[in-house]
């Protein structure tokens, strides 16, 4: 597996450089494996998305490279990168088209891009989404279904593409835990069938050391990664791990880490990120 | 003696079926249906009904007896033992998107009678009931939220499908909709309230003539009138003039509205869409705008040759105005993670313009257009009332000069009627093209 | 200033302004420069698809900025023009202050109460479609003085739209407000006094300056279906849209144009008047 090696090189994210000058990401430079899970654990407002956005191509960088398979994706020559289908974003609330059915939905890309003819796209997406479990609601519009399930298609649709990396901010923010984790085990699913690098990001630790190989623990604005914790449980994965001596060592490791961060964005009185 | 041995089960199974919740509200009709298709069946003291990862075949309705019920950990269900006597319904999970197997064990503690229904044959019960069948699986729904906790994600009933379900489903959900509304006390609340409008209207006038009402027709006249098959004044719904004026307004305002929209919905869209053509063109357009559509009038009369085409581009103006706002509004208001999210699949400017922006400003656009054929209407009236020659506003004029005063309310009346209408059906093609939008705020109605 | 003034977006908009003025000149000019004989054909084309054929076709019946600015400086001196001004405000004033008062506690009560709701409610939505000038009529017939008449007219216009304002802005206060002052002990007048009212506030605003523009226009139609357009009415009109109306027939068009744009600043004037106190009333609500 050799697809989606993400390399993020000296970053610097200055936002209005003529006015408020404020820093949200300070040369921050991290690796992400080909194929492997890279959770990212901050406070909010820590300046997390803003990489995010850097790597999917919303923003500008101010200096330093972000790379991926070899290709620069955007340096301080070229600030800013074009969207494209090879890493592609999953949102936080979710953004599937609300007035396309969810099959329609799933076919978006392939067809757009000329990629695959309309009924090689309708077959191949029905089976991904009966794959994922999702078979039923191909008719149904997104506000019709959970949004458990909408998240769950929104993933489908990102994969339909084939990309190298997927890019998760934040996208189980606004479920509850049940649901959430059952979420989880879903992704973890998908993920052992279709191995794309997975770039997560969050605000609970739990969820950073349940899913990924390695969390990179943020520091609060400006960003940059203060820890980073290799998660040595076994592939693949399933709830029995929530309660695994295994994982409690791992969350008392980096508790204190996280904890320490919150504590300083609290005080500093962030916004929502 | 065979035949009421079998009614008398029959009877007994729909008793039963009325015990348990899903079924409770449900036609007696529906119900015969569904005894017919129930298969009764008996289980000794310790006996297993069925284990987990079973295939999820039948549905049981508990007629008397009881059974244990037992998640398998794996479901998430809050409480996952589970003691169900008479009127308990277990073994549905044939009935959840995307299940098949069994996700419980189910133990009878008691001896125990049950009535067996087949999955598959009940959802074909249901889909050839247009009205009660999808209540019914709304009622499974409910019942496995909330009486067996399951989390929302597994809890998703199918979806009947079929033709005649499809079809019927916006009539239907019509239909149903009315019921409610007239079990309700809102259809009579209305016609007080009418009542009360025209009875002070004819007693304010007619009986106690109260002083400034004196001069006003009366409701009694008006009604005459407008009825009378050789009226009075030359209106009323028996003439043909009376359509004629109905016709030129009709035709002036479908005129001005189609105008307005071809023009307001490309221009608000590039407003919306592109910055610079923003910087260039608003300006210029909100430089003009606050200028009463009607203070136009004389230059009107003046810029075109034919009084139709002054009255037609008044009411055009007013329209295009509203029109090129709300559409500008309505692009600026989609939420940008919908346009990157396209990006990212890989669509180009103008994909995202077909794909995203105009279906997502699509509501907008329609209550803008709502909006504009309302101004419309007003521009119009007010211009033919000016300089205009039949229509509904000219007629009000010179009923008016003519001292025909009960016309004058049937004219005000008939714009009314017409006026609402128009409006109407602007409303209906939105929800007709914005179907998933109808859906959504029925979900989320209160 | 300066920020303004080397903004490109500022010399954008001049720009095509100033494109519209000059085209605006242009085309009015029409008849003096398609007067020689090269145009010959050209005009003929004009006649045959049935246009006049001196000029260019729409604009080039209307009289040119440069002349509308000159009348415009020797109208300022004229009292009259002064006293449409004032008119027109007391009327657009009278009828609007009216629609407030009678219109923002009507809807309240609609909003509060079902029951008043389900009475009123059918009633109004059923006269709604009816333009107010339609009413002008019978408001005649039925007002004694002529002032009353209009302002009832332009009282109507406005108060449609910010019932329904009102309306909509206290369906949309969030249930959750009602059920924190529920649960911290308010009675019901409490409840309407410090969470609905307050709640509704925005929606009144917005209402109020829609409204407002809406009553500008009926104002300027009363004015000139009862000063002049029709017989309807006396002759003492007054006004701004007696202005244009008499302008009209009086045959300086230059004047009308010049009525239009006074009209046009007026009605802008008072919706940033009504804005601007309505960001006063509202300090909570953040600028968008």
């Amino acid at each position: 597996m050799n697809r989606g090696h993400i390399v993020i090189d000296d970053v610097v994210k200055v936002y209005d450089p003529q006015g408020a000058a404020v820093l949200a990401v300070d040369h921050c430079s991290l690796e992400i494996e080909p194929g492997e899970i890279c959770m990212i654990v901050g406070p909010s407002g820590c300046g997390k998305t803003t990489l995010l956005n850097a790597i999917a191509g919303f923003h500008e960088i101010t200096s330093g490279r972000i790379v991926m398979d070899g290709e620069v994706l955007c340096s301080t020559e070229k600030p800013k990168s074009a969207p494209g289908p090879d890493r592609i974003v999953v949102f936080q609330n979710g953004a599937l088209f609300p007035w396309k059915s969810n099959l329609e939905n799933v076919i978006f890309g392939p067809v757009v891009q000329g990629k695959l003819a309309r009924k090689d796209a309708i077959d191949k997406a029905r089976a991904m989404l009966a794959d994922a479990g999702l078979a039923g609601v191909e008719r149904n519009y997104p506000g019709e279904v959970s949004s458990g399930m909408r998240r769950r298609v929104e993933i489908v649709r990102a994969l339909m593409n084939d990309p190298k990396a997927l890019l998760l901010d934040e996208p189980y923010r606004a479920l509850d835990s049940l649901t959430k984790s059952v979420m989880h085990e879903a992704l973890l699913e998908i993920y052992y069938k279709n191995k794309v690098t997975i770039f997560f990001i969050t605000h609970d630790l739990e969820e950073a050391i349940f899913l990924g190989h390695r969390v990179a623990i943020m520091t609060t604005r400006p960003c940059k990664p203060k820890k980073i914790l290799n998660v040595d449980i076994a592939h693949p994965r399933d709830y029995g791990v929530l309660t695994s001596k295994r994982f409690r060592e791992l969350i008392e490791e980096t508790n204190d880490a996280v904890h320490e961060e919150a504590l300083k964005a609290f005080q500093a009185g962030e916004k929502e990120g | 003696m065979e035949a009421a041995l079998r009614a008398g089960e029959a009877n007994g199974a729909i008793a039963a079926l009325r015990d348990a919740t899903p079924f409770r509200d449900a036609a007696e009709a529906l119900l015969q249906r569904i005894a017919a298709i129930a298969r009764p069946a008996r289980f000794g003291a310790g006996t297993r009904i069925y284990g987990a990862n079973d295939a999820a075949d039948d549905i049981f309705v508990l007629v008397s007896g009881r059974v244990e019920h037992v998640f398998k950990p794996e479901v998430g269900a809050r409480e996952a033992h589970k003691r169900m006597t008479r009127g308990g319904v277990f073994g549905w999970a044939g009935l959840l998107l995307g299940q098949t197997q069994r996700l419980a064990s189910v133990t009878a503690t008691e001896p125990t009678e049950v009535l067996r229904l087949d999955t598959e044959e009940l959802v074909k019960l249901l889909e050839s009931e247009p009205l009660e069948g999808p209540l019914v699986m709304e009622r499974f729904a409910t019942m496995i939220q909330r009486e067996f906790t399951l989390p929302a994600l597994l809890a998703q009933v199918r979806r009947l499908s079929g033709p005649l379900t499809e079809e019927m489903s916006s009539i239907s959900l019509t239909m149903y909709r009315l019921s409610l509304w007239l079990k309700s006390p809102r259809p009579y609340l209305m016609v007080i309230g009418f009542a009360l409008f025209l009875g002070f209207w004819y007693l304010a006038v007619e009986v106690w003539k109260l002083p400034r009402f004196r001069e006003m027709p009366g409701v009694t006249s008006v009604v005459k009138e407008w009825l009378a098959p050789e009226p009075t004044y030359g209106l009323s719904i028996y003439t043909a003039e009376y359509y004629q004026h109905i016709w030129m307004s009709v035709w002036r305002v479908t005129q001005a509205f189609f105008l307005a929209t071809l023009l307001g919905v490309p221009v608000g869209l590039l407003l919306g869409w592109s910055r610079k053509f923003k910087q260039y063109l608003f300006p210029v357009f909100e430089t003009l705008r606050p200028i009463p559509i009607l203070a136009w009038v004389p230059l009107a009369i003046v810029m075109f040759i034919a009084t139709e085409s002054a009255v037609v581009y008044l009411a055009f103006l007013a329209s295009f105005f509203a029109t090129a706002l709300n559409t500008m509004l309505g692009v600026e208001s989609i939420d940008e993670s919908y346009i990157r999210a396209a990006d990212c699949l890989g669509a180009n400017q103008w994909q995202v313009f077909r794909h995203v922006i105009i279906p997502g400003a699509l509501p907008f656009i329609f209550t803008g257009l709502q909006i504009s054929i309302g101004v419309s209407w007003f521009s119009l009236v007010a211009a033919e009332m000016v300089s205009g020659q039949y229509g509904l506003g000219y007629v009000i004029n010179t009923s008016y000069m003519m001292v025909r005063y009960p016309t004058i309310i049937i004219g005000m009346a008939t714009l009314g009627i017409v006026g609402y209408a128009t409006s109407a059906m602007v409303r209906i093609a939105g929800d007709y093209l914005m179907e998933w939008r109808v859906r959504e705020l029925a979900l989320t109605e209160r | 200033m300066k920020k303004v003034l080397s903004n490109p977006e500022f010399w954008r908009g001049a720009a095509s302004i100033a494109v519209f003025l000059i085209l605006w000149e242009i085309g009015a000019r029409s008849k003096q420069w398609m007067a020689p004989e090269f145009f010959a054909p050209f005009k003929e084309l004009l006649g045959a698809m049935g246009f006049k054929k001196d000029y260019l076709p729409w604009v080039g019946a209307v009289p040119a900025p440069s002349a509308v600015l000159q009348s415009w400086i020797g109208v300022l001196g004229d009292a009259g023009y002064w006293q449409s001004w004032y008119m027109s405000f007391f009327r657009v004033m009278g009828g609007f202050v009216t629609a407030m008062i009678i219109g923002i506690p009507f809807g309240l009560m609609l909003a509060v109460s079902r029951v008043s709701h389900g009475i009123a409610f059918p009633v109004f939505e059923v006269l709604r479609p009816i333009p107010p000038l339609a009413w002008v009529p019978a408001s005649i017939i039925f007002w004694p003085t002529q002032e009353s008449a209009i302002i009832f007219i332009t009282f109507l216009g406005a108060f449609y739209t910010i019932v329904i304002n009102v309306l909509g802005g206290a369906r949309s206060i969030d249930v959750r407000y009602f059920q924190a002052a529920q649960s911290m002990g308010s009675s019901r007048w409490d409840m309407f006094r410090r969470i609905v009212l307050p709640g509704t506030l925005p929606s009144i605003v917005v209402g109020s300056a829609v409204g407002m523009g809406i009553t500008w226009e009926v104002v300027v139609a009363a004015e000139m279906i009862s000063g002049g357009g029709s017989q309807i009415g006396g002759t003492s009109g007054g006004g701004l849209g007696f202005f244009i109306w008499n302008s009209y027939i009086g045959g300086s068009y230059e004047q009308i144009v010049v009525g239009m744009i006074s009209i046009g600043i007026a009605g802008y004037a008072s919706s940033e008047m009504l804005r601007w106190l309505g960001r006063y009333a509202t300090p909570w609500l953040k600028p968008r």
